[in-house]
Protein backbone atom coordinates (compact mmCIF):
# COMPACT_ATOMS: atom_id res chain seq x y z
CA UNK A 1 0.00 0.00 0.00
CA UNK A 2 1.02 3.49 -0.88
CA UNK A 3 0.92 5.97 1.87
CA UNK A 4 1.29 9.96 1.16
CA UNK A 5 3.65 11.97 3.92
CA UNK A 6 3.05 15.24 2.56
CA UNK A 7 3.24 17.71 1.47
CA UNK A 8 1.18 18.68 3.92
CA UNK A 9 2.50 16.47 6.75
CA UNK A 10 4.37 17.96 9.81
CA UNK A 11 7.20 15.25 9.62
CA UNK A 12 8.29 17.15 6.08
CA UNK A 13 9.73 20.66 7.20
CA UNK A 14 8.53 22.07 3.47
CA UNK A 15 6.03 21.14 1.28
CA UNK A 16 6.93 17.81 -0.39
CA UNK A 17 6.14 14.92 -0.21
CA UNK A 18 7.33 11.12 0.87
CA UNK A 19 5.27 8.23 -0.73
CA UNK A 20 6.10 5.41 1.28
CA UNK A 21 5.02 2.06 0.06
CA UNK A 22 4.24 -0.39 3.37
CA UNK A 23 3.78 -3.81 4.46
CA UNK A 24 1.94 -3.75 7.55
CA UNK A 25 4.59 -1.24 9.60
CA UNK A 26 7.16 -1.79 7.05
CA UNK A 27 8.77 0.42 5.03
CA UNK A 28 9.46 -1.37 1.73
CA UNK A 29 9.98 1.44 -0.72
CA UNK A 30 9.81 5.18 -0.72
CA UNK A 31 9.66 7.80 -3.84
CA UNK A 32 10.47 11.36 -2.81
CA UNK A 33 8.25 14.09 -5.09
CA UNK A 34 9.96 17.10 -5.02
CA UNK A 35 8.89 20.27 -6.95
CA UNK A 36 6.66 21.62 -4.95
CA UNK A 37 8.82 24.70 -4.14
CA UNK A 38 10.30 25.11 -7.57
CA UNK A 39 10.45 28.78 -8.58
CA UNK A 40 13.13 28.92 -11.14
CA UNK A 41 16.04 30.41 -9.62
CA UNK A 42 18.37 28.92 -12.23
CA UNK A 43 16.18 30.65 -15.17
CA UNK A 44 15.40 33.91 -13.21
CA UNK A 45 19.46 34.47 -13.27
CA UNK A 46 19.91 34.29 -16.35
CA UNK A 47 17.90 37.67 -16.58
CA UNK A 48 19.66 39.70 -13.39
CA UNK A 49 23.19 41.33 -12.72
CA UNK A 50 25.53 39.51 -10.83
CA UNK A 51 25.15 41.48 -7.87
CA UNK A 52 21.07 41.19 -8.15
CA UNK A 53 21.32 37.64 -8.27
CA UNK A 54 22.48 37.31 -4.35
CA UNK A 55 19.16 38.55 -3.41
CA UNK A 56 18.01 34.96 -5.44
CA UNK A 57 20.89 33.15 -3.01
CA UNK A 58 19.41 34.15 0.26
CA UNK A 59 15.37 32.84 -1.34
CA UNK A 60 17.65 29.49 -1.94
CA UNK A 61 18.38 28.43 1.11
CA UNK A 62 16.17 30.44 3.66
CA UNK A 63 18.21 29.11 6.73
CA UNK A 64 21.58 29.46 5.13
CA UNK A 65 21.14 32.27 2.80
CA UNK A 66 25.10 33.66 3.92
CA UNK A 67 26.35 30.15 3.04
CA UNK A 68 24.87 30.43 -0.52
CA UNK A 69 25.89 33.69 -1.19
CA UNK A 70 29.20 32.57 -0.53
CA UNK A 71 28.98 29.93 -2.46
CA UNK A 72 27.61 31.96 -5.81
CA UNK A 73 29.95 34.56 -4.94
CA UNK A 74 32.93 32.17 -5.21
CA UNK A 75 31.89 31.17 -8.77
CA UNK A 76 31.23 34.34 -10.05
CA UNK A 77 34.69 35.85 -8.69
CA UNK A 78 35.95 33.48 -11.05
CA UNK A 79 33.90 33.60 -13.84
CA UNK A 80 34.61 37.17 -13.94
CA UNK A 81 38.22 37.57 -13.13
CA UNK A 82 37.70 39.53 -9.32
CA UNK A 83 39.89 39.20 -6.65
CA UNK A 84 38.13 39.94 -3.34
CA UNK A 85 40.44 42.01 -0.35
CA UNK A 86 41.76 39.47 2.35
CA UNK A 87 39.16 41.51 4.90
CA UNK A 88 36.05 40.45 3.22
CA UNK A 89 37.16 36.46 2.63
CA UNK A 90 37.43 36.65 6.66
CA UNK A 91 34.71 37.92 6.74
CA UNK A 92 32.56 36.21 4.66
CA UNK A 93 34.05 33.04 7.01
CA UNK A 94 32.96 34.61 9.87
CA UNK A 95 29.15 35.07 8.27
CA UNK A 96 29.28 31.37 6.88
CA UNK A 97 30.35 29.47 10.53
CA UNK A 98 27.70 31.50 12.37
CA UNK A 99 25.25 30.68 9.88
CA UNK A 100 26.05 27.05 9.85
CA UNK A 101 25.48 27.61 13.85
CA UNK A 102 21.85 29.21 13.05
CA UNK A 103 21.05 26.36 10.34
CA UNK A 104 22.44 23.59 12.58
CA UNK A 105 20.38 25.23 15.71
CA UNK A 106 17.05 25.74 13.45
CA UNK A 107 17.41 21.67 12.52
CA UNK A 108 17.93 21.14 16.69
CA UNK A 109 14.83 22.67 17.43
CA UNK A 110 12.75 20.83 15.02
CA UNK A 111 14.33 17.60 15.18
CA UNK A 112 13.92 17.16 18.61
CA UNK A 113 10.53 18.35 18.47
CA UNK A 114 9.64 15.74 16.47
CA UNK A 115 10.67 13.23 18.48
CA UNK A 116 8.39 14.75 21.39
CA UNK A 117 11.19 16.81 23.75
CA UNK A 118 9.07 20.17 23.30
CA UNK A 119 11.81 22.16 25.69
CA UNK A 120 15.04 21.76 23.14
CA UNK A 121 12.79 23.20 20.67
CA UNK A 122 12.58 26.02 23.11
CA UNK A 123 16.03 26.63 23.91
CA UNK A 124 17.37 26.62 20.38
CA UNK A 125 14.86 28.79 18.77
CA UNK A 126 15.51 31.09 21.71
CA UNK A 127 19.77 30.76 21.53
CA UNK A 128 19.49 31.14 17.37
CA UNK A 129 18.05 34.61 17.72
CA UNK A 130 21.27 35.27 19.32
CA UNK A 131 22.87 34.73 16.38
CA UNK A 132 20.24 36.29 14.00
CA UNK A 133 20.86 39.62 16.19
CA UNK A 134 24.10 39.48 15.16
CA UNK A 135 23.47 39.27 11.33
CA UNK A 136 20.82 42.19 11.97
CA UNK A 137 24.03 43.97 13.24
CA UNK A 138 26.19 43.71 9.94
CA UNK A 139 23.81 42.78 7.62
CA UNK A 140 20.45 45.09 8.70
CA UNK A 141 18.55 41.24 8.25
CA UNK A 142 17.84 38.38 9.85
CA UNK A 143 16.65 35.97 7.21
CA UNK A 144 17.23 37.37 3.97
CA UNK A 145 20.96 39.52 4.03
CA UNK A 146 21.74 40.46 0.98
CA UNK A 147 25.22 41.04 2.31
CA UNK A 148 27.74 40.09 0.28
CA UNK A 149 28.81 41.51 -3.31
CA UNK A 150 31.26 40.08 -6.15
CA UNK A 151 34.29 41.85 -5.02
CA UNK A 152 33.98 41.82 -1.64
CA UNK A 153 31.05 42.40 0.86
CA UNK A 154 28.28 45.11 1.19
CA UNK A 155 30.39 46.92 4.27
CA UNK A 156 32.81 46.46 7.24
CA UNK A 157 31.55 45.15 10.50
CA UNK A 158 30.05 47.64 12.89
CA UNK A 159 32.34 49.18 16.05
CA UNK A 160 31.83 47.10 18.94
CA UNK A 161 30.82 43.95 16.77
CA UNK A 162 33.90 41.75 17.41
CA UNK A 163 32.97 42.25 21.31
CA UNK A 164 29.63 41.10 21.07
CA UNK A 165 30.22 38.54 18.84
CA UNK A 166 32.57 37.10 21.13
CA UNK A 167 30.07 37.41 24.43
CA UNK A 168 27.13 35.40 22.34
CA UNK A 169 29.83 32.68 21.37
CA UNK A 170 30.87 32.13 24.87
CA UNK A 171 27.09 31.82 25.74
CA UNK A 172 26.42 29.54 22.89
CA UNK A 173 29.53 27.07 23.84
CA UNK A 174 27.82 26.78 27.19
CA UNK A 175 24.64 26.22 25.74
CA UNK A 176 25.74 23.53 23.67
CA UNK A 177 26.47 21.46 26.57
CA UNK A 178 22.80 21.76 28.04
CA UNK A 179 21.39 20.43 24.50
CA UNK A 180 23.44 17.53 25.21
CA UNK A 181 22.00 17.05 28.69
CA UNK A 182 18.23 17.42 27.51
CA UNK A 183 18.96 15.02 24.59
CA UNK A 184 21.90 12.05 24.67
CA UNK A 185 20.35 11.90 28.46
CA UNK A 186 16.67 11.22 27.45
CA UNK A 187 15.59 7.32 27.16
CA UNK A 188 13.56 8.58 24.70
CA UNK A 189 16.02 10.42 22.36
CA UNK A 190 18.12 6.91 22.25
CA UNK A 191 14.70 4.57 21.59
CA UNK A 192 13.96 6.92 18.66
CA UNK A 193 17.15 7.27 17.33
CA UNK A 194 19.61 4.36 17.82
CA UNK A 195 20.47 2.17 15.03
CA UNK A 196 18.06 3.91 12.51
CA UNK A 197 18.71 4.89 8.91
CA UNK A 198 21.99 3.56 8.79
CA UNK A 199 23.86 4.47 5.83
CA UNK A 200 27.40 3.42 5.65
CA UNK A 201 30.14 5.35 3.80
CA UNK A 202 30.53 3.22 0.74
CA UNK A 203 27.16 3.21 0.36
CA UNK A 204 26.86 7.00 0.92
CA UNK A 205 29.18 8.12 -1.75
CA UNK A 206 28.00 5.91 -4.54
CA UNK A 207 24.68 7.65 -3.85
CA UNK A 208 26.24 11.36 -3.62
CA UNK A 209 25.32 11.53 -0.15
CA UNK A 210 27.26 14.49 1.70
CA UNK A 211 27.62 16.22 4.50
CA UNK A 212 26.94 15.19 8.50
CA UNK A 213 25.41 12.22 6.71
CA UNK A 214 28.50 11.25 5.20
CA UNK A 215 30.26 11.94 7.98
CA UNK A 216 28.55 10.11 10.49
CA UNK A 217 29.97 7.32 8.80
CA UNK A 218 32.87 7.81 9.92
CA UNK A 219 34.16 9.83 6.28
CA UNK A 220 36.75 12.33 7.26
CA UNK A 221 35.26 14.13 4.10
CA UNK A 222 34.64 18.02 4.64
CA UNK A 223 35.43 20.38 2.20
CA UNK A 224 36.83 23.03 4.15
CA UNK A 225 39.76 21.10 4.82
CA UNK A 226 39.96 18.58 1.38
CA UNK A 227 39.75 21.66 -1.28
CA UNK A 228 40.25 24.92 1.81
CA UNK A 229 38.39 27.95 -0.10
CA UNK A 230 38.01 31.65 1.12
CA UNK A 231 40.48 31.57 3.92
CA UNK A 232 39.37 27.88 5.46
CA UNK A 233 43.43 26.89 5.09
CA UNK A 234 44.73 28.85 7.40
CA UNK A 235 42.24 28.03 10.00
CA UNK A 236 42.72 25.83 12.56
CA UNK A 237 39.80 23.76 13.02
CA UNK A 238 38.92 19.52 13.59
CA UNK A 239 36.51 17.54 11.38
CA UNK A 240 33.40 16.07 12.97
CA UNK A 241 32.46 12.48 12.62
CA UNK A 242 30.79 10.07 14.10
CA UNK A 243 30.48 6.00 13.36
CA UNK A 244 27.37 4.36 14.22
CA UNK A 245 26.10 5.95 10.53
CA UNK A 246 22.49 5.80 12.37
CA UNK A 247 20.26 9.22 13.56
CA UNK A 248 22.34 9.29 16.64
CA UNK A 249 25.68 9.66 14.65
CA UNK A 250 24.12 12.42 12.44
CA UNK A 251 23.12 14.42 16.02
CA UNK A 252 26.51 13.99 17.68
CA UNK A 253 28.24 15.62 14.22
CA UNK A 254 26.15 18.63 14.04
CA UNK A 255 26.82 19.52 17.55
CA UNK A 256 30.27 19.10 17.29
CA UNK A 257 30.05 21.51 14.14
CA UNK A 258 28.65 23.74 15.83
CA UNK A 259 31.13 23.64 18.32
CA UNK A 260 34.02 24.21 15.46
CA UNK A 261 32.33 26.79 13.89
CA UNK A 262 32.71 28.42 17.53
CA UNK A 263 36.29 28.01 17.01
CA UNK A 264 36.89 29.29 13.17
CA UNK A 265 34.57 32.19 14.15
CA UNK A 266 36.67 33.34 17.23
CA UNK A 267 39.60 32.87 14.85
CA UNK A 268 38.17 35.23 12.42
CA UNK A 269 37.22 38.16 14.74
CA UNK A 270 40.78 37.88 16.10
CA UNK A 271 42.31 38.48 12.81
CA UNK A 272 39.32 40.76 12.00
CA UNK A 273 40.30 42.94 15.18
CA UNK A 274 43.60 43.75 14.07
CA UNK A 275 43.97 43.82 10.21
CA UNK A 276 41.38 46.50 8.97
CA UNK A 277 41.57 47.50 5.42
CA UNK A 278 38.86 47.59 2.36
CA UNK A 279 36.30 44.78 1.96
CA UNK A 280 35.44 46.04 -1.55
CA UNK A 281 37.86 46.05 -4.09
CA UNK A 282 38.53 48.86 -5.69
CA UNK A 283 38.43 48.34 -9.31
CA UNK A 284 35.44 46.59 -9.93
CA UNK A 285 33.79 46.72 -13.69
CA UNK A 286 31.32 50.11 -13.63
CA UNK A 287 28.28 47.63 -14.87
CA UNK A 288 28.29 45.65 -11.72
CA UNK A 289 26.34 47.67 -9.75
CA UNK A 290 23.98 48.78 -13.13
CA UNK A 291 20.80 49.64 -12.48
CA UNK A 292 17.98 48.15 -14.32
CA UNK A 293 18.14 48.24 -18.20
CA UNK A 294 15.98 51.08 -18.81
CA UNK A 295 12.76 49.80 -21.20
CA UNK A 296 13.64 48.92 -24.42
CA UNK A 297 17.13 49.61 -24.39
CA UNK A 298 17.81 46.38 -25.74
CA UNK A 299 21.46 47.21 -27.25
CA UNK A 300 22.32 47.88 -23.37
CA UNK A 301 21.15 44.19 -22.36
CA UNK A 302 23.10 43.23 -25.71
CA UNK A 303 26.19 43.98 -25.01
CA UNK A 304 28.85 41.10 -25.20
CA UNK A 305 32.05 42.46 -25.45
CA UNK A 306 33.58 41.39 -21.54
CA UNK A 307 36.30 39.15 -20.91
CA UNK A 308 34.29 36.19 -20.87
CA UNK A 309 35.16 32.65 -18.37
CA UNK A 310 33.85 30.07 -16.40
CA UNK A 311 33.22 29.81 -12.44
CA UNK A 312 33.43 26.52 -10.61
CA UNK A 313 32.60 26.76 -6.73
CA UNK A 314 32.04 24.18 -3.91
CA UNK A 315 31.66 24.87 -0.09
CA UNK A 316 30.57 22.82 2.49
CA UNK A 317 27.22 24.43 3.45
CA UNK A 318 25.57 23.52 6.79
CA UNK A 319 23.79 20.88 4.99
CA UNK A 320 26.42 19.32 2.89
CA UNK A 321 28.31 19.68 -0.43
CA UNK A 322 26.54 22.71 -2.56
CA UNK A 323 28.09 23.43 -5.65
CA UNK A 324 28.04 26.45 -8.44
CA UNK A 325 28.80 26.27 -12.20
CA UNK A 326 28.60 29.80 -13.58
CA UNK A 327 29.12 30.36 -17.27
CA UNK A 328 29.74 34.00 -18.45
CA UNK A 329 29.66 34.09 -22.18
CA UNK A 330 30.57 38.44 -21.86
CA UNK A 331 27.18 39.66 -21.25
CA UNK A 332 26.12 42.25 -18.19
CA UNK A 333 24.24 38.79 -17.19
CA UNK A 334 25.34 35.66 -16.34
CA UNK A 335 24.70 33.04 -19.67
CA UNK A 336 23.78 30.06 -17.45
CA UNK A 337 24.20 29.13 -13.72
CA UNK A 338 23.78 25.57 -12.18
CA UNK A 339 23.65 25.12 -8.48
CA UNK A 340 24.10 21.74 -6.91
CA UNK A 341 21.63 21.23 -3.84
CA UNK A 342 22.90 19.04 -1.59
CA UNK A 343 19.35 18.11 -0.36
CA UNK A 344 18.44 16.80 -2.93
CA UNK A 345 20.78 14.17 -3.54
CA UNK A 346 20.40 13.49 0.42
CA UNK A 347 16.44 13.33 -0.32
CA UNK A 348 16.48 11.04 -2.86
CA UNK A 349 19.10 8.60 -1.17
CA UNK A 350 15.96 7.89 1.28
CA UNK A 351 15.63 5.36 -1.13
CA UNK A 352 18.16 3.33 0.21
CA UNK A 353 18.08 4.24 3.97
CA UNK A 354 14.67 4.36 4.42
CA UNK A 355 13.26 0.49 3.42
CA UNK A 356 13.15 -2.22 6.27
CA UNK A 357 12.29 0.56 9.01
CA UNK A 358 8.56 1.10 10.36
CA UNK A 359 6.66 3.99 9.36
CA UNK A 360 7.05 5.54 12.91
CA UNK A 361 10.66 5.73 11.90
CA UNK A 362 10.29 7.93 9.49
CA UNK A 363 9.95 11.01 11.32
CA UNK A 364 13.57 10.57 12.95
CA UNK A 365 15.59 9.32 10.07
CA UNK A 366 14.19 12.08 7.46
CA UNK A 367 14.74 14.63 10.91
CA UNK A 368 18.90 13.84 10.79
CA UNK A 369 18.62 14.20 6.99
CA UNK A 370 18.14 17.75 7.56
CA UNK A 371 15.60 18.73 4.68
CA UNK A 372 15.25 22.47 3.82
CA UNK A 373 13.14 22.23 0.46
CA UNK A 374 14.10 25.97 -0.86
CA UNK A 375 17.56 24.74 -1.93
CA UNK A 376 15.97 21.22 -2.81
CA UNK A 377 13.45 22.74 -5.30
CA UNK A 378 15.03 25.74 -6.37
CA UNK B 1 48.03 14.43 -11.28
CA UNK B 2 48.46 17.56 -13.93
CA UNK B 3 46.04 18.50 -16.74
CA UNK B 4 48.22 17.37 -19.24
CA UNK B 5 49.23 14.57 -17.84
CA UNK B 6 45.01 13.77 -17.70
CA UNK B 7 45.24 14.91 -21.55
CA UNK B 8 47.78 12.56 -22.11
CA UNK B 9 46.74 9.55 -20.57
CA UNK B 10 43.19 9.87 -22.15
CA UNK B 11 44.25 10.18 -25.61
CA UNK B 12 46.49 7.78 -25.74
CA UNK B 13 43.15 5.55 -24.83
CA UNK B 14 40.30 7.35 -26.83
CA UNK B 15 42.64 9.22 -29.51
CA UNK B 16 40.28 11.94 -31.34
CA UNK B 17 37.07 10.92 -29.80
CA UNK B 18 38.87 13.22 -27.04
CA UNK B 19 38.40 16.87 -28.02
CA UNK B 20 40.33 18.80 -25.59
CA UNK B 21 41.56 19.52 -22.27
CA UNK B 22 41.31 22.89 -21.12
CA UNK B 23 42.44 24.55 -18.59
CA UNK B 24 40.34 25.05 -15.26
CA UNK B 25 41.53 27.08 -12.39
CA UNK B 26 40.72 25.25 -9.09
CA UNK B 27 40.02 22.23 -11.13
CA UNK B 28 42.13 19.73 -13.17
CA UNK B 29 40.86 20.51 -16.08
CA UNK B 30 37.93 20.59 -18.73
CA UNK B 31 37.43 17.38 -20.71
CA UNK B 32 35.53 17.63 -23.95
CA UNK B 33 34.81 14.19 -25.27
CA UNK B 34 32.18 12.90 -27.84
CA UNK B 35 29.25 11.94 -26.65
CA UNK B 36 29.68 8.81 -28.09
CA UNK B 37 32.28 7.19 -26.08
CA UNK B 38 30.36 8.33 -23.01
CA UNK B 39 30.31 5.30 -21.01
CA UNK B 40 33.62 4.20 -21.51
CA UNK B 41 35.33 7.52 -20.60
CA UNK B 42 33.07 7.59 -17.11
CA UNK B 43 33.94 3.57 -16.71
CA UNK B 44 37.97 5.02 -17.20
CA UNK B 45 37.44 8.17 -14.32
CA UNK B 46 35.80 5.90 -11.77
CA UNK B 47 37.56 2.56 -12.12
CA UNK B 48 41.03 3.69 -13.12
CA UNK B 49 41.68 7.74 -12.28
CA UNK B 50 39.75 7.11 -8.83
CA UNK B 51 37.15 9.59 -9.35
CA UNK B 52 34.71 8.34 -6.76
CA UNK B 53 32.24 10.73 -6.27
CA UNK B 54 29.81 12.38 -9.05
CA UNK B 55 29.11 15.83 -7.92
CA UNK B 56 26.92 17.75 -10.23
CA UNK B 57 25.29 17.01 -13.88
CA UNK B 58 23.79 19.75 -15.60
CA UNK B 59 23.07 21.41 -19.03
CA UNK B 60 23.37 24.64 -21.58
CA UNK B 61 21.15 24.94 -24.23
CA UNK B 62 23.38 26.66 -26.66
CA UNK B 63 20.90 27.58 -29.30
CA UNK B 64 22.38 25.64 -32.06
CA UNK B 65 23.55 22.81 -30.07
CA UNK B 66 23.13 21.70 -26.41
CA UNK B 67 25.81 21.05 -24.07
CA UNK B 68 25.66 18.20 -21.10
CA UNK B 69 28.51 18.78 -17.99
CA UNK B 70 29.80 16.59 -15.60
CA UNK B 71 31.84 17.49 -12.25
CA UNK B 72 33.97 14.89 -11.01
CA UNK B 73 36.11 14.22 -7.55
CA UNK B 74 38.65 12.39 -6.93
CA UNK B 75 39.63 11.52 -2.83
CA UNK B 76 42.87 10.57 -3.38
CA UNK B 77 43.97 13.77 -5.59
CA UNK B 78 40.93 16.11 -3.70
CA UNK B 79 40.52 17.56 -7.24
CA UNK B 80 37.52 18.55 -9.24
CA UNK B 81 37.35 17.23 -12.91
CA UNK B 82 34.75 18.72 -15.23
CA UNK B 83 33.80 16.49 -18.42
CA UNK B 84 31.65 18.14 -21.37
CA UNK B 85 30.10 16.80 -24.39
CA UNK B 86 27.85 18.87 -27.36
CA UNK B 87 24.49 17.46 -28.12
CA UNK B 88 22.47 17.94 -31.43
CA UNK B 89 19.98 20.91 -30.63
CA UNK B 90 17.20 18.29 -32.34
CA UNK B 91 16.44 15.50 -30.20
CA UNK B 92 19.55 15.43 -27.83
CA UNK B 93 20.88 12.30 -25.98
CA UNK B 94 23.69 10.66 -24.27
CA UNK B 95 23.79 7.50 -22.29
CA UNK B 96 23.37 7.29 -18.87
CA UNK B 97 25.59 7.63 -16.02
CA UNK B 98 23.22 5.63 -13.41
CA UNK B 99 25.58 2.28 -14.13
CA UNK B 100 28.62 4.08 -13.10
CA UNK B 101 27.59 6.57 -10.34
CA UNK B 102 23.94 5.55 -8.80
CA UNK B 103 23.72 9.33 -7.49
CA UNK B 104 23.62 10.39 -11.32
CA UNK B 105 19.45 9.50 -10.81
CA UNK B 106 18.61 12.48 -9.74
CA UNK B 107 21.35 15.22 -11.62
CA UNK B 108 19.92 13.41 -14.69
CA UNK B 109 16.27 14.12 -13.76
CA UNK B 110 16.78 17.09 -13.34
CA UNK B 111 18.58 17.85 -16.67
CA UNK B 112 16.23 16.29 -18.56
CA UNK B 113 13.24 18.08 -17.04
CA UNK B 114 14.89 21.58 -17.34
CA UNK B 115 17.34 21.17 -20.23
CA UNK B 116 15.23 18.66 -22.31
CA UNK B 117 18.43 15.88 -22.69
CA UNK B 118 17.39 12.65 -22.67
CA UNK B 119 20.10 10.00 -21.01
CA UNK B 120 19.82 7.09 -22.45
CA UNK B 121 19.11 3.56 -20.03
CA UNK B 122 18.19 5.86 -16.94
CA UNK B 123 15.83 3.39 -15.05
CA UNK B 124 13.53 5.69 -14.30
CA UNK B 125 13.47 9.54 -16.39
CA UNK B 126 10.51 11.76 -15.03
CA UNK B 127 10.33 15.03 -14.62
CA UNK B 128 11.98 15.73 -10.72
CA UNK B 129 10.13 19.38 -10.47
CA UNK B 130 7.72 20.19 -12.77
CA UNK B 131 4.63 18.36 -13.16
CA UNK B 132 4.31 15.02 -15.23
CA UNK B 133 2.90 16.23 -18.93
CA UNK B 134 4.63 19.45 -18.50
CA UNK B 135 5.04 20.96 -22.19
CA UNK B 136 8.20 23.03 -21.92
CA UNK B 137 11.90 22.52 -20.46
CA UNK B 138 12.11 25.93 -18.56
CA UNK B 139 15.75 26.21 -18.83
CA UNK B 140 15.96 26.38 -22.59
CA UNK B 141 16.45 29.68 -24.44
CA UNK B 142 13.39 29.51 -25.98
CA UNK B 143 10.92 29.83 -23.00
CA UNK B 144 10.90 33.05 -21.92
CA UNK B 145 9.73 34.02 -18.36
CA UNK B 146 9.15 37.18 -19.28
CA UNK B 147 6.61 38.73 -22.15
CA UNK B 148 5.66 42.54 -21.76
CA UNK B 149 2.90 41.83 -24.11
CA UNK B 150 1.28 39.38 -21.94
CA UNK B 151 1.00 40.92 -19.10
CA UNK B 152 -1.99 42.70 -18.66
CA UNK B 153 -2.12 46.01 -17.07
CA UNK B 154 -5.06 47.12 -15.11
CA UNK B 155 -6.46 50.40 -14.45
CA UNK B 156 -8.32 51.44 -11.93
CA UNK B 157 -11.47 53.69 -12.68
CA UNK B 158 -11.82 56.49 -10.36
Amino acid sequence: MWVNMGPQHPMTHGLWNLRVRIEGEIIKDVEPELGFLHRGIEKISEDRHYNEIITLMDRTCYVAGLAWEHLFILAAEQALHITPPERSEYIRVLASELQRIASHMMWYAAFVQDLGLMSPFLYGMRDRDLVLDLFQSFTGGRLTYEYMRVGGVRNDLPLGFTGQCRRVLDWLIDRFVEYDHLCLASTIFHERCDGLGVLPAPEAVAYGVTGPMLRSAGSHRDLRKDRPYSVYDRLQFDVATATSADVTGRYLVRMEEMRQSVRISRQCLDWLDDHPGPVLAAQLPRWLGAPYAPVGNESYLLKRNYPTGLGFSMIEEPHGEAGAYVVNDGGEHPYRVKFRSPVLINVWAAKRYLPGYRVADIPPIMGSVDVCVGECDR
Amino acid sequence: MQTNELAASLTSRFDSRILGVDGFPGLLGRVRFEPAIALDLFRTFRDDLGFSHLTMVGGIDWVDHREVFYALWSDADRVYVMLSANLPAEAPSIASAVPIWPSANAHERETWDLVGIRFEGHPDLRRIFMPEGYAYHPLLRSFKIFEPEDLEVKVRSE
